[in-house]
């Protein structure tokens, strides 16, 4: 027997949540809650830190629904939650970044040092379905990212990792388009010196 | 190929699809016409899409029910100090209706006293026959003697004699005001037909109030006479003439028996004056002697015409000193 997922729009939702309707809300927090905890995790590190901000998060948006104008869409309205509550959350502990990674040594001759050098090649494309199937490369990965500045780094999660385009990005951090294409942009080149740095 | 900051963010735009099509025309321009371009522009794709093979993580199974848990602790450490601002609500909205219910009673307490003494029975035929609910001025038999009342320091002793064509109204109106104003009281024996006589003594307080319940039917006797003695030589009484309640009331209210004495002359002359000059308006005697006893006296004015309606101010009466006076009811 095969369930119908029925699509409803954001904004519906949003409409019923506002005058009461828990189940639209419910509906809401299931549609988005493996998206906003995705992207925490990524930028605190944390799995126990991401599950408690992403539950925060959607506190807050249970809170605050009623307030929800719709200036912008709820989509962007609830990550700019998730992420200024995760970049609150990473100023106040030190938690993130403890070190750095230029020293890490990678084994040139292993298999997580193979897939790097294929990463930096210049010559030819990189599978990202082998690179997802490397556990030691998606570690490095996400220390990589924890290594970036936070505002970068947040960029380049909702970037890379959520999908966003500049313009959601921009109204999630409240920010320039040029703002975040330039973060983005030192954001990977700094990835790449890191990558080679490794393998020197 | 040395990294170029511009030539990196463009290349970041296009691989992102955020380049305009005429910008992303010219990157292309560029890729297949510089293998540098090139390069960088895989590198770079090749980086990003490190972090796009990053697994997505799948938030824990019971976030909905953590998020509920939450948002009830919350309800409940909301509720907790709400209920205490409605427990507090209650408490003063008690309290309010306590007082407001304390001022009410205390406000029908005084409603129903003078609602009692407006339409309390009123002794008829003398104080002796009032009714059972009013507390009759005790009269002495006639012929019976009768201790002196003693007069503390401070106080007066002195008569006011009404005369009155309505004696036994009179009489009862006075015995019931006497009555009213917690005064001790005593006939005076020999009591004939037409006179009665009290002999009243109290607080120049309760005194004043008497004469303040008299003040209303004033008016209706036909004539009244304060007299004061005076301390050293109580056969020389200062005489006051067509005294008024209010000349009455003054004299009554000074806090000493000098005073008082004083008071009485400065009206006794005053009246004088203005029974033998008719329709000149005396002024008051604390001008004619300035430095006097009576410039403390605090009197009305005796005006040229019309009642004199003005209130007396009375200074604050020693609640120690007593003033014993006659009231003597004249039939005409």
């Amino acid at each position: 027997m095969r369930t119908a997922s029925i699509n409803i729009d954001d904004s519906v939702l949003v409409q019923q949540s506002q005058a009461g309707d828990t189940a639209s809300m419910e509906r809401l927090i299931l549609k988005y809650q493996h998206r906003i905890y995705n992207v925490i995790l990524k930028m605190c590190g944390n799995a126990d830190d991401a599950a408690e901000l992403a539950q925060e998060t959607f506190v807050k948006v249970i809170e605050s629904i009623e307030k929800f104008k719709g200036r912008s869409s709820f989509y962007t309205w609830l990550f700019r939650i998730a992420v200024n509550l995760t970049l609150n959350h990473c100023q106040r502990s030190a938690r993130t970044a403890t070190r750095s990674l230029d020293a890490e040594e990678v084994d040139p001759a292993g298999e997580t040092g193979q897939l790097l050098k294929d990463l930096l090649s210049d010559d030819r494309a990189v599978d990202p379905a082998v690179l997802a199937q490397s556990h030691e490369l998606c570690d490095l990965a996400k220390r990589l990212l924890l290594e970036l500045e936070e505002p970068q780094r947040a960029v380049v999660v909702l970037r890379d990792i959520e999908g966003m385009d500049y313009a959601q990005i921009a109204d999630v951090l409240n920010i320039e388009l040029g703002t975040v294409r330039s973060r983005l942009s030192r954001a990977r080149s700094h990835l790449r010196e890191t990558l080679e740095t490794m393998l020197k | 190929m040395k990294p170029n900051p511009n030539l990196d963010e463009l290349l970041s735009s296009f691989m992102d699809g955020e380049l305009s099509p005429r910008q992303r025309t010219e990157v292309q321009r560029l890729a297949a016409h510089d293998p540098q371009v090139a390069r960088r522009l895989q590198q770079l794709q090749n980086c990003r899409s490190l972090f796009c093979a990053l697994p997505a993580a799948k938030a824990p199974g019971d976030l909905l029910d953590q998020i509920k848990s939450s948002l009830e602790r919350q309800s409940l450490l909301q509720e907790t100090p709400l209920i205490g601002r409605r427990s507090l609500g209650a408490w003063q909205l008690a309290f309010r209706r306590f007082v407001s219910a304390a001022a009410a009673l205390v406000l029908m307490g005084v409603l129903g006293a003078v609602i009692y003494q407006i339409v309390s029975p009123v002794p008829q035929g003398g104080a002796g026959s009032g009714a059972d609910t009013a507390r009759p001025v005790e009269r002495e038999p006639a012929g019976a003697g009768t201790p002196a009342l003693t007069v503390a320091d401070g106080g007066f002793t002195g008569q006011l004699e009404l005369r009155t064509a309505r004696l036994v109204q009179a009489d009862t109106f006075v015995a019931r005001a006497i009555e009213n104003s917690g005064l001790s009281v005593r006939t005076e024996p020999g009591l004939v037909e037409s006179q009665r006589v009290y002999r009243i003594a109290g607080s120049r307080a309760s005194v004043n109030r008497f004469v303040a319940s008299l003040s209303g039917v004033w008016n209706n006797f036909d004539g009244a006479v304060l007299r004061v003695d005076r301390p050293d030589s109580p056969e020389a009484s200062v005489v006051v003439e067509a005294v008024t309640p209010e000349q009455a009331y003054a004299i009554v209210a000074q806090n000493s028996t000098e005073a008082s004495v004083a008071a009485a002359t400065g009206y006794a002359v005053a009246n004088h004056l203005e029974k033998n000059m008719p329709g000149h308006e005396i002024r008051p005697l604390n001008q004619y002697q300035p430095g006097s006893l009576l410039a403390a006296i605090n009197k009305p004015m005796p005006k040229e015409t019309g009642p004199d309606t003005s209130v007396p101010t009375a200074p604050s009466p020693e609640p120690e000193a007593k003033v014993s006076l006659t009231i003597v009811l004249r039939n005409l």
